[in-house]
């Protein structure tokens, strides 16, 4: 598991990074909008764009440094903060036709220019965006679907007591939450009660998948496991009906793709996930799978200049899968204990060299 | 070469005899050291009298007073270099070796910290080994400090009552507890007795610690060593290896009366050894660089709560503005996230708990598991009372934490660090009179 929120994303450029700006890998046609922020606001007091993709490029000689906020009433769409005098601070929205805001200064300061945005892609693309966002959303649920099915199997053997069967069960139960275990984090204290390992929660506290597996393999006993599976169960009920409302974005989906190439490199191939049953690898192939779903529901926003990152990413998801080949036995793999250094070393390194450019992918699909 | 005989070449040799290595010669050499320091490095006189004086910019040839009435190495300036020895006594040694081996480890620090060799380096014997090992021959001080420490496990168990130090512990010196998330490597934990070594000079360091292990041969052994390093200019906060300014809300080394209420034990301290001591916390933090690499900006800068750039916390505009905790954004939301680190670990959210944090970088080569890049911060952290400072915002922080996504605790220890120590005294004597 891991812990923080993986689904957050604001609009939020910077001022020192060039590299930053959510624009920045997108091509020439992205409109600009440049604004001064002087001791008087904003310059020009009344901006025009057309809908769609818009970098902004802030500006300023002050040096208290102050901010610009493009803002929709009280909600802020996209800011850059702490401006130093010479420096051109820059981020990226895709606006859609309307009246917005745009505060020059510092957070305190009046409002004091406005933003027309009139007619041009902006369907389009907000079409294209939800299209990727429901392709999503689609194979998130279908998982939560399997997984209540393969949970509720698991459970039923653990609430018989039947040790082997459960055993049997417990990487395949699991795999369809490794495919979208970054749903499953933004949701507080959701992913710790499926997926804590022991140590990552105070031992009162501990529930879920981990819990049953350290009685299943250290123990070998279930006695007081039955209350955890029924728990186990019902949280994984709740994460689908959570799935079906969360508000996503195509950016945060993309995210989320890393993310779980992430977890792989960070917790599988090290064998701490499952350290009592040693089926990591059932997990990595898991985390690569929705990690690849993730990617292919958001690749049609990804503009037709940037074919060479997408095949490097399409070739990259071919050699993580690849890379398990020589570790499949029957239906799974062999347990991590069979590993060696070498072993862990080019599984991990296979991952990170699809990671990188995937981390690319985030910041191209919010103005495609 | 039996164990016998080995102990009788060290009784007679040098390096492992506290009354071989002259404590006179020493005392004068020490005297002189100022002045030694600014000639060796071939740069006119500049000395300093007071750590406190020292600059941000700390020239290499700053000499750092090791006597005084608090040990240096905690509230002076960071040095862009550290290295942390962690120590083992061996099954042999008793209370007199223990006692001994503190006196010339004191005799040999001042020296070194003063610019001087242990002993002497190409004028002895040339049948012996010099005394010194000499890499630091023509080298200033580099504002060498050479800090000691006592882990608990000196005090308890079948070693403390070997040395006869059962009734010496110090309530606050206690056992950390288990953190959720802690993934802690014996190998890179815990000691007997830990040496903190810090210089601008990385060779200074690795001579003082190279010294040190070696004249504790029969004595002790070296648990571990553990390199770290901050920025060669120290004009601003230092950035760790996630990009981001580290230590911006420390306390004040420059106010006795911040060290007074956050740093140093106080004169009631019922161990008397103790006094104008302190107490360091020493976490390895690996951070898992190339996940980090990879994360959105954004992400980043919620994870931590400050922007990358300016280090100014979110919600605010420069560096060292307050943290504005109680600061919503546009959309109603904490400008400074519920779970960021700075947020989290804000004196404020923990009942006023503060420590002087003295971290550093590390870098050790690659994961040998993952081919992953093995690298992260020490954290260093000087305080009077572990259970309600580190332990509290530790507690804090675990299991919580947005951080903990990209990093992981892989090792800790913890020492009391015994107060200042005097010309012509040992760190070891107020704890074993």
């Amino acid at each position: 598991m891991a812990v923080a929120g993986a689904l957050i994303l604001s609009a939020c450029g910077s001022n020192d990074d060039p590299q930053a700006g959510e624009g920045e890998n997108a091509d020439e046609q992205i409109q600009v909008v440049a604004v001064q922020l002087t001791d008087q606001g904003c310059s020009p007091t009344t901006a025009e764009a057309a809908a769609g993709p818009t970098t902004f490029e802030a500006t300023t000689d002050r040096t208290d440094e102050p901010e610009l906020e493009i803002l929709d009433g009280d909600l802020l769409l996209g800011e850059v903060a702490n401006l130093a005098p010479g420096l051109t601070g820059t981020f990226s929205l895709t606006l859609e036709p309307g009246e917005y805001q745009m505060r020059c200064g510092r957070h305190s300061d009046p409002v004091t220019g406005t933003l027309t945005v009139t007619g041009g892609v902006g369907a389009d693309t907000s079409e294209a965006a939800d299209a990727a966002v429901e392709t999503y959303r689609t194979f998130a649920l279908g998982q939560t679907k399997i997984l209540i099915a393969r949970t509720q199997e698991f459970a039923d053997a653990v609430l018989a007591g039947d040790i082997a069967e459960a055993k049997d069960l417990f990487a395949y139960a699991r795999e369809p939450y490794e495919r979208i275990e970054p749903i499953a984090e933004a949701f507080g204290d959701l992913d710790p009660a499926i997926d804590a390992r022991e140590g990552d929660v105070p031992e009162a506290k501990w529930t879920g998948f981990h819990r049953i597996e350290k009685a299943l393999w250290v123990d070998e006993d279930l006695t007081g496991m039955a209350p955890v599976a029924k728990k186990l169960v019902a949280d994984v009920r709740l994460l689908q009906e959570l799935t079906r409302q969360v508000d996503l974005e195509p950016a945060q989906v993309a995210n989320g793709a890393s993310e779980l190439l992430g977890e792989v490199a960070n917790s599988k191939i090290t064998g701490e996930e499952d350290r009592y049953s040693h089926t990591d690898l059932w997990d990595f192939e898991a985390n690569v799978e929705g990690s690849k779903a993730a990617f292919d529901a958001v690749k049609p926003l990804i503009p037709a200049d940037q074919a060479a990152l997408v095949a490097e990413i399409e070739a990259g998801f071919v050699d993580a899968v690849a890379v398990l080949d020589p570790y499949r036995k029957g239906d799974g793999f062999v347990l991590y204990t069979d590993l060696t250094e070498q072993d862990t070393t080019s599984l991990a390194q296979t991952i990170d060299t699809l990671a990188e450019p995937l981390s690319q992918v985030a910041a191209i699909v919010v103005a495609p | 070469m039996t164990d016998e005989s080995d102990r009788a070449a060290a009784q007679s040799g040098d390096p492992h005899d506290p009354a071989a290595i002259s404590r006179r010669r020493f005392l004068s050499t020490v005297g002189a050291g100022v002045g030694a320091a600014a000639t060796i490095g071939g740069i006119s006189g500049y000395a300093l009298a007071s750590e406190r004086e020292a600059t941000a910019t700390a020239p290499i040839s700053t000499t750092v007073p090791f006597f005084g009435p608090h040990q240096a190495g905690v509230t002076t300036p960071a040095q862009a270099h550290m290295a942390f020895v962690s120590f083992d006594v061996m099954p042999t040694a008793d209370r007199g070796e223990v006692e001994a081996l503190l006196a010339t480890w004191t005799t040999a620090a001042a020296a070194m910290c003063a610019g001087e060799p242990v002993g002497t380096t190409d004028e002895g014997a040339r049948l012996a080994p010099p005394e010194d090992t000499g890499e630091a021959v023509g080298l200033p001080a580099a504002a060498l400090t050479v800090t000691f420490g006592m882990g608990p496990s000196l005090f308890t168990g079948e070693l403390g009552r070997r040395l006869g130090l059962q009734d010496r512990r110090p309530g606050s010196l206690i056992d950390l507890p288990p953190f959720p998330g802690d993934v802690l490597d014996p190998r890179r934990s815990d000691g007997d007795l830990g040496i903190q070594v810090c210089a601008e000079d990385p060779q200074v360091v690795m001579h003082a610690v190279r010294n040190l292990v070696r004249i504790g041969r029969g004595t002790v052994l070296a648990r571990w060593i553990q390199q770290g390093f901050i920025p060669a200019t120290h004009d601003e906060t230092p950035r760790n290896l996630m990009g981001f300014k580290d230590g911006t809300n420390n306390p004040d080394i420059a106010s006795d009366a911040a060290m007074d209420a956050a740093v140093w034990v106080p004169q009631e301290e019922r161990q008397a050894w103790m006094r104008g001591g302190t107490y360091l916390v020493f976490r390895r933090i690996r951070i898992l660089v190339e996940f980090w690499d990879r994360t959105i900006l954004d992400e980043q800068e919620r994870t931590i709560g400050r922007h990358k750039g300016s280090g100014a916390p979110m919600g605010a505009a420069a560096e060292f503005d307050p943290l504005p905790l109680e600061a919503k954004d546009a959309d109603g939301e904490p400008a400074i996230p519920i779970d960021a680190h700075v947020r989290l670990a804000a004196p404020a959210m923990n009942r006023g708990a503060t420590m002087l944090r003295r971290g550093y970088s590390f870098a050790d080569g690659l994961d040998p598991v993952t081919g992953e890049i093995d690298a992260g911060l020490l954290f260093l952290a000087f305080q009077q009372h572990p259970e309600t400072q580190f332990v509290r915002v530790q507690n804090a922080l675990a299991g919580v934490d947005a951080l903990n996504e990209y990093i992981k605790h892989v090792g800790s220890a913890i020492f009391a660090v015994p107060g200042g120590i005097a010309p012509g005294a040992s760190v070891g004597d107020a704890l074993f009179a």
